[in-house]
């Protein structure tokens, strides 16, 4: 157990000693809170309303969460076809590479008015963007890096492709899907988070930082912030512990 | 022995080719009008240099490349029916085990693709793995098996659909020279067991004369069958490595290797 938790301490006890440090600075410098506020005054402010970070966070995850799930099946339905099909495979990857560097969270006042600006949709829409491509390119990846002698032994056991789809690509691409998947749900949170900079229902994380910041509330505009980071940090140790608990047999990459 | 093919010849081979890229510029001959005939029960070795098409008439017979000419027969019919039929079982130089399976559902693939019931597969792959003295290591996945061990799944693997023949390709290729001599003894004591006909392709002289009962020489370029070297050492045991014989047997087979080359130059003299 000590051995598992070594990882965790030194961080831990840079991070506490940061945060000391910060305090001290802003106390005999006395620095402005519009400037930097203190760390016992982000903490007060988020641990004062607890209610209203953790509602402000669950209004946000879950446009980043919906945004996951549709932008990940789409994902996986597209590289599934692109490997299945070439035709589909030279149509797509050109198109998500060219798509790739497009600016998406720019795409939001755009969306904003082809979908009702009062819903979520416009939200949820961009975040499936930004999803998707992580998504589909690490399982196309995935599905077709397989060994070539792994694929003659499937044709020596007279496999189908759609067998060897099953039995080899399938699982081949499950560590590429997480590979994916843990750049893809940080990313959802930030782009569900951003999208709300651009008007809209104003009970989000985005919405509320900017609103406090406004309001020269710069202590609760910074506990939003650290309300954003747990968040993010949620759903990165989700997928890494789905990751640990599904695919047990990339322990030994993992340990070495 | 008969040059017809028949069900009592494991593998009938005549008059195959295979030129990759026929008739551009980068044009190769990888195999040249190959003949071979693989007798029931019989061990046969390809070997020759890199090159010389050993590993390519072994895709062939399994029917995972198709030759450019002739004919492929196996247990009695063309190749193409015998892979789908899964009339062999086949072992390459990579064990090439699925690290997201255990040992023993590694060995049970080719059981599963035949759809074979669950529990039925799952009692012939501990059947195989005791014969190749794994059944410890059932559970086991295969990354935690050394290089030997892993082979040896593989072995067990191409044996579970109980194929009259079995293909290696270089098995023992990536192991150490103690695991290999082990590794062969055990590949003689597996055959013994089940009276399976073997073609196997290697690098390694030694390995070829102890193992087989006829090695066949191939030369590159074109790649070409150049000799047929039969072995007669008798029951093979641990003094058979330091025999007379054996290494008589080595030495017809490292002169039937550079036989090609003396010939070429000595033709090449003669048109001059």
């Amino acid at each position: 157990m000590s051995e598992r938790l070594k990882p965790v301490w030194t961080p831990l006890l840079i991070g506490v000693l940061a945060l000391a440090a910060w305090e001290l600075l802003v106390i005999v410098q006395d620095i402005k809170p519009y400037l930097l506020p203190a760390p016992s005054l982000i903490a007060s402010n988020f641990f004062g309303d607890l209610g209203l970070m953790s509602s402000t966070a669950f209004y946000t995850g879950t446009t980043a969460i919906m945004g996951l799930a549709i932008g990940t099946i789409l994902g996986i339905v597209a590289a599934l076809l692109a490997v299945r099909f070439s035709v589909v495979n030279n149509l797509i990857t050109p198109l998500a590479a060219g798509l790739a560097t497009v600016p998406i969270i720019a795409l939001t006042p755009i969306l904003n008015n082809m979908f009702n600006i009062t819903s979520r949709t416009p939200r949820v829409l961009v975040t499936v963007i930004i999803v998707f491509f992580p998504m589909f390119v690490n399982l196309t990846r995935g599905l077709l890096q397989v060994q070539p002698v792994q694929l003659e032994l499937m044709r020596s056991m007279n496999a189908s492709p759609k067998t060897t789809l099953r039995v080899l690509r399938i699982p081949n691409a499950i560590p590429f899907f997480f590979t994916g998947l843990k750049i893809a749900a940080p990313l959802a949170v930030i782009t569900a988070l951003v999208a709300e900079y651009f008007g809209g229902p104003q009970q989000g994380l985005g919405s509320r930082i900017a609103s406090s910041a406004a309001n020269t509330a710069y202590g609760r505009a910074w506990a939003y912030v650290v309300a954003s980071i747990v968040v993010g940090l949620l759903f990165y140790l989700v997928v890494l512990a789905l990751e640990r608990w599904s695919t047990p047999w990339i322990g030994h990459r993992r340990s070495n | 022995m008969s040059t017809s093919p028949s069900t009592t010849t494991a593998v009938h081979a005549s008059g195959v080719w295979k030129i990759f890229n026929e008739g551009q510029s980068n044009e190769v001959t990888a195999l040249q009008d190959i003949d071979l005939t693989v007798g029931q029960g019989e061990f046969i070795s390809l070997i020759g240099p890199s090159g010389c098409g050993k590993s390519t008439l072994l895709r062939v017979i399994a029917d995972l490349t198709q030759p450019t000419r002739g004919d492929v027969m196996v247990a009695g019919v063309p190749a193409a029916q015998a892979r789908e039929q899964q009339n062999y079982g086949m072992a390459f130089q990579q064990a090439a085990l699925f690290d997201w399976r255990t040992v023993r559902r590694n060995v049970e693939l080719p059981l599963e693709l035949q759809g074979w019931p669950k529990d039925r597969r799952a009692a012939r792959a501990m059947e195989l793995l005791e014969m190749v003295q794994l059944a410890d290591f059932a559970t086991h996945r295969p990354w935690e098996l050394s290089g030997g061990m892993q082979q040896r799944v593989a072995i067990a693997r191409s044996l579970a659909v109980d194929p009259p023949l079995l293909l290696m390709d270089e098995p023992f290729g990536a192991l150490d020279e103690m695991t290999r001599e082990r590794m062969q003894n055990e590949l003689l004591r597996i055959r013994q067991e089940t009276g399976k006909s073997i073609i196997f392709v290697t690098h390694s002289i030694p390995e070829a004369v102890y193992l087989s009962d006829r090695v066949v020489v191939m030369s590159p370029r074109p790649g070409r069958i150049t000799d047929i070297v039969p072995i007669d050492l008798g029951e093979r045991n641990e003094d058979t490595r330091e025999a007379e014989a054996f290494f008589e047997s080595v030495t017809a087979v490292r002169e039937a290797l550079r036989g090609h080359g003396g010939g070429a130059v000595r033709a090449r003299a003669g048109e001059v």
